[in-house]
């Protein structure tokens, strides 16, 4: 029995999985000893038709939809490109306006995570109570841009919507409640008797093979490393309102689950501080002229940096849009991770790494 | 005995599908099934197994190599079956038509039922689909306990046994 092999697949299509990607396992009794992967099944093209089918000014709309996920952060980076390539000045309210969808967004996106991997303890109670706990955030987004999913708030020159009043109010009186919810999840991962025996030790990446593997993320700051595109790059002002680094050490489910808590609870605080601190002004300027030249923006999507390159020759459809997106970067790291595991614990370890395909595959 | 087609549409079983989408209408079908909108409690419930279930949930324009899937999954699951084509790049391609890797919409390979559209679509309306859906499955249901009536009674003409003309034709009255 003990040199037998069995090969194991998961996926493409698989319960506990949202979107098709394959895992083919190579088992040594119940240890996981070999693992190949295949992620391409969701390609449809959209960097080609960017550079070839749609304009300029429409392509914040396009890219949008690699990743239902983390919308928002696709459409951002692209126009932060090509407003720096226009040379264009947007207002403070639309850049605030802008943070504020950004983090609601990576509260949601963390919290869908965070019950994935609560499902895949067994803990179903949990799922469903933190899935319950997340609507109030998509009606956050449904008031503040008219849409739960899909919205297109950002535009080249600011943002498509204004702020009410009424919904700055909403806004403050959710998070408010939010808050003390994310707590109590604090309290129920550390000490839960089922999450804890399911997470602590399982599914482990040392500081050094993070670096190794060039992780980015929640990944990469649960090992201890300090890395944050939100603390290294300043188009957005996030100096300004309170962001702090959230860092853990183990590199396990566990500490990956601390890291995206905590950075729920920073993320809270930085959304009250922009509507505390919001300034006046317009939200739109128009800019003019087509771009032209070549430039590269980052920015720290809930699963980690977000890297778009954007070159155009002063012509409406651009030369070429290259898209790096987190999930891709880690891939050698899941890959690390899966070797030596018990197989029984490999989708709550695929879970833990809170995986995007369609941005993978694009 | 079971009644199964009684428990068919009190209780029917989801099959999900990605076929190519952004996460964003499975994120929403997820929503749907979750506390607030709780599509669970009519019954639905989503299923792994394409041999238990009754509606399938396709999201996404379908990409080259997510259509033999799909048509394996269809052909997988029993009758009666249903399709629910789920947010606008589902039923028509959407943002992503004619781009090189994209099929443009599932009803090039697989017959749909109810169409979804929106981008992304709002729970409610998924809800309001598969509501939509399980009026189909039951005429489905009923057209398959019918397909015996496609052949009538052999006639006796004096004496004589007429089984030639005992295949009715779809659309052709019983009686005369």
């Amino acid at each position: 029995m003990s040199k037998k092999t069995v090969n194991i697949p998961l996926g493409s299509q698989h319960i506990s999985l949202l979107e098709p990607i394959r895992f083919k396992f190579t088992c040594e009794n119940e240890k996981i000893i070999g693992i190949d992967s295949d992620v391409g099944f969701v390609h449809r093209g959209v960097e080609k038709a960017c550079a070839s089918k749609f304009k300029f000014d429409a392509i914040g709309y396009v890219v949008a939809r690699i990743c239902g996920l983390c919308a928002i952060t696709h459409s951002l980076s692209y126009t932060m490109a090509v407003e720096s390539m226009l040379e264009g000045e947007v207002s403070k309210r639309a850049q605030y306006l802008r943070v504020l969808m950004v983090e609601l967004d990576r509260l949601h996106s963390h919290m869908l995570c965070l019950s994935h991997v609560s499902e895949n303890a067994g803990f179903e109670a949990m799922f469903m109570r933190i899935m319950g706990d997340r609507e109030p955030v998509m009606d956050l987004q449904e008031a503040l841009s008219g849409n739960r999913v899909q919205f297109d708030y950002v535009s080249i020159g600011g943002v498509n919507r204004d702020i009410e009043s009424d919904v700055a109010v909403k806004v403050k009186e959710t998070l408010k409640e939010l808050r003390l919810k994310v707590e109590d999840y604090i309290s129920e991962f550390e000490n839960n008797w089922s999450l804890s025996l399911r997470y602590k030790g399982i599914g482990a990446l040392s500081q050094e093979d993070a670096y190794r593997f060039n992780t980015i993320g929640p990944l990469a700051r649960a090992t201890g490393i300090k890395t944050d595109v939100r603390a290294e790059s300043s188009m957005l002002p996030y100096g300004d309102i309170g962001f702090e680094m959230v860092t853990k050490d183990g590199g396990d489910i566990y500490a990956r689950n601390m890291v995206r808590l905590y950075e729920m609870l920073n993320s809270i605080s930085m959304c009250e501080n922009i509507i505390d601190a919001m300034p006046e002004g317009e939200i739109f300027t128009k800019l003019k002229g087509k771009p032209s030249g070549e430039i590269v923006t980052r920015l720290e999507a809930p699963r980690g940096e977000l890297m778009y390159y954007v070159k155009g020759s002063g012509k409406p459809i651009l030369d070429r849009v290259r898209i790096k997106t987190p999930t891709f970067s880690s891939i050698p790291a899941f890959m690390h991770i899966f070797e030596g595991q018990e197989y029984a614990d490999a989708p709550a370890i695929l879970a833990s790494f809170d995986p995007c395909m369609s941005c993978t595959a694009k | 005995m079971f009644d199964l087609k009684k428990y068919r549409k009190k209780s029917p079983w989801i099959l999900h599908y990605n076929a190519g989408s952004c996460n964003g209408c499975d994120i929403e079908i997820l929503a749907a099934l979750s506390p607030k909108y709780d599509l669970e409690r009519f019954g639905v419930i989503n299923t792994g197994n394409p041999k238990q279930s009754d509606i399938f949930l396709v999201t996404g324009p379908v990409t080259y190599r997510s259509r033999e899937r799909l048509v394996e999954l269809y052909t997988q699951m029993p009758s009666p079956k249903v399709v629910v084509a789920v947010g606008s790049c589902t039923c028509t391609g959407g943002v992503f038509r004619e781009m090189y890797n994209v099929e443009d919409g599932i009803d090039r390979y697989i017959p749909v039922d109810v169409y979804i559209p929106g981008c992304a679509v709002t729970p409610e309306l998924i809800i309001d689909g598969v509501v939509q859906a399980l009026d189909i499955l039951e005429n489905k249901t009923k057209e398959l306990e019918d397909a015996k009536k496609l052949y009538k009674k052999p006639t006796e003409k004096e004496g004589v046994l007429n089984l030639r003309d005992s295949a009715l034709k779809v659309g052709e009255d019983e009686e005369d």
